[in-house]
């Protein structure tokens, strides 16, 4: 699903965000990107996304080489996958339906079909009655299961979250979590970037730890190039 | 482009037109201020080449002509000069009408004349010449080819008068393209500036829709077509104004301050200054915000 070969990331003038990065991901995964603030967590999550070029190395995603892309097949990459940010990244002006219908829309999905699916995840995640809601009138918690909902009204084949929960108190946070792996249940690939290692407790899934841009280690692996 | 985001570009033009309808005002006003300047440089423009146009019409060559030529005579010369291409129209004027014409010239003081014999003026051809042949140079050969016909003994023509409108229309040529210019890159600069001031208003829209995948296409033809739809309101606006203010200089405009002369009116743009002033208006428009989604569209 997803390879990474001798990634490197160096944004200017020279500071190495990521240096070397080996990684394997399987469709169907649940992978926690763990480490303190400035490990790299986001920059590979955007890498991923291609939001941002890799400096050295080769990132494959669904078979694919995203390495080197033009505007209309990053476009066409974002189409499959969803994303999750932890500032929610909702339109104010628009309700709750209309910003996980906008995913559908912009990927050429009629508006009925897009309202329609939309109003259906809305529902399933516990917003039956806020549909019709503007971001700004709901409470975090709302307003992540709305991002998580327009992340996966085209039905993508990996979501990718940077640090999800990071606006939400530890109740929201387990329920948002909750969500996550009710996805991952129906064959998802999921990549959460989290610095709380206390989700990580509580939810046993793979974790790939990041330190300073390296990879330090990986609980599927058993790499540890930690310090002890 | 598949119909459902056709519908979905109609929509978010509705949508925005409606939600930021004071923002799509503030850039239509502003390109209706810059436009109406622009028109209204066309408009005086216009009018002063009619107006330099009209002078034009009265140059005419002079040729006066010998005593004791017959009705035949006379009749073959006016044939062979309106064969002349260049020659727009000949009139034959007599002696007698000569002689009544420079009478009334004179007015009251045509007293100075009593005694004289009436056919004292010479018979002459008022010889008009088409517009492209009215500079100094044509004239003057058209004026040395007439000396060389039989029975044509002086031809006078307004020579330093000619030299001078002539001067005059290249002046005014000359302006319509350097200040044209300069007006119209002022227009692109503040339209520019207002239309980014628009777009920086959503620029978070451009970034979600960019992170779900739409392609670049969808995300600036709302704003295209924003501006497409702007420019045509703010060239209608300044239109508007400038139809106002011309039929105020033309209706109320105090018979001393008139700088044309009587019999003729100010005219407002021709149709092909209207489409131009429309179509600035729409390329305004789409071309501002084409340059300005640059900034804030992320490109690969």
């Amino acid at each position: 699903m997803i390879q990474l070969f001798r990634v490197s990331k160096i944004y200017p003038p020279n500071y190495p965000a990521l240096t070397d990065i080996h990684l394997h991901i399987e469709k169907g995964e649940f992978v926690f990107v763990n480490g303190p603030s400035g490990a790299g967590k986001t920059t590979l999550l955007r890498l991923l996304f291609r939001e941002e070029e890799a400096t050295e190395g080769q990132i494959i995603v669904n078979g694919r080489n995203i390495t080197r892309l033009n505007g209309a097949r990053v476009a066409r990459l974002r189409q499959a996958i969803g994303l999750v940010f932890q500032e929610f990244k909702l339109l104010p002006s628009m309700s709750a339906l209309d910003n996980v219908a906008l995913a559908a829309e912009v990927v050429g999905m009629s508006r009925t079909e897009s309202r329609r699916r939309a109003f259906h995840l809305l529902r399933e995640l516990g917003l039956k009655d806020k549909h019709d809601a503007r971001p700004p009138t709901l409470s975090g918690g709302e307003q992540q299961r709305v991002a998580i909902a327009r992340a996966l009204v085209n039905d993508p084949i990996l979501v990718l979250a940077d640090e999800p929960t990071g606006n939400l108190d530890a109740e929201m946070a387990e329920e948002t979590m909750r969500l996550f792996l009710k996805v991952h249940e129906k064959g998802t690939t999921i990549i959460i970037a989290t610095h709380d290692s206390g989700l990580l407790r509580r939810f046993q899934h793979r974790v790939v730890l990041l330190q300073r841009g390296r990879l330090m280690a990986d609980s599927k692996t058993a790499e540890n190039k930690m310090a002890p | 482009m598949k119909f459902a985001q056709i519908s979905f570009v109609f929509r978010r033009v509705v949508r925005s037109l409606r939600e930021l309808l004071w923002t799509h005002l503030l850039t239509s006003g502003t390109m209706a201020m810059t436009l109406f300047i622009f028109g209204g440089f066309l408009l005086i423009q216009e009018n002063l080449q009619g107006l330099l146009r009209g002078w034009g019409s009265q140059i005419q060559i002079f040729a006066y002509l010998e005593n004791g030529l017959s009705p035949a005579d006379l009749q073959s010369l006016a044939a062979e000069v309106r064969a002349y291409p260049e020659v727009e129209s000949v009139r034959f004027v007599s002696k007698a009408e000569a002689w009544e014409s420079f009478k009334k010239t004179l007015g009251t003081q045509s007293g100075v004349l009593e005694g004289l014999p009436p056919d004292i003026l010479p018979s002459s051809l008022e010889i008009a010449l088409e517009r492209a042949h009215r500079q100094r140079a044509s004239v003057a050969g058209i004026a040395q080819r007439l000396r060389g016909i039989k029975g044509v003994s002086e031809v006078e023509y307004p020579d330093e008068w000619i030299e001078k409108l002539g001067l005059l229309v290249l002046g005014v040529q000359w302006a319509k393209w350097i200040l044209g210019g300069f007006l119209f890159l002022a227009t692109m600069l503040i339209v520019g500036s207002t239309v980014r001031l628009a777009i920086l208003a959503r620029k978070d829209e451009i970034e979600i829709m960019q992170l779900v995948g739409a392609p670049a296409g969808l995300i600036k033809a709302p704003f295209v077509v924003e501006g497409m739809v702007q420019g045509i309101v703010g060239a209608s606006l300044a239109l508007g104004v400038l139809w106002l203010l011309y039929l105020l200089v033309r209706y109320h405009l105090p018979a001393s301050l008139a700088i044309l002369p009587s019999g003729d009116r100010l005219q407002f743009l021709d149709a092909a200054a209207v489409s131009l002033l429309v179509f600035l208006g729409w390329l305004l428009g789409a071309g501002g915000s084409l340059f300005s989604l640059r900034r804030f569209l992320k490109t690969w």
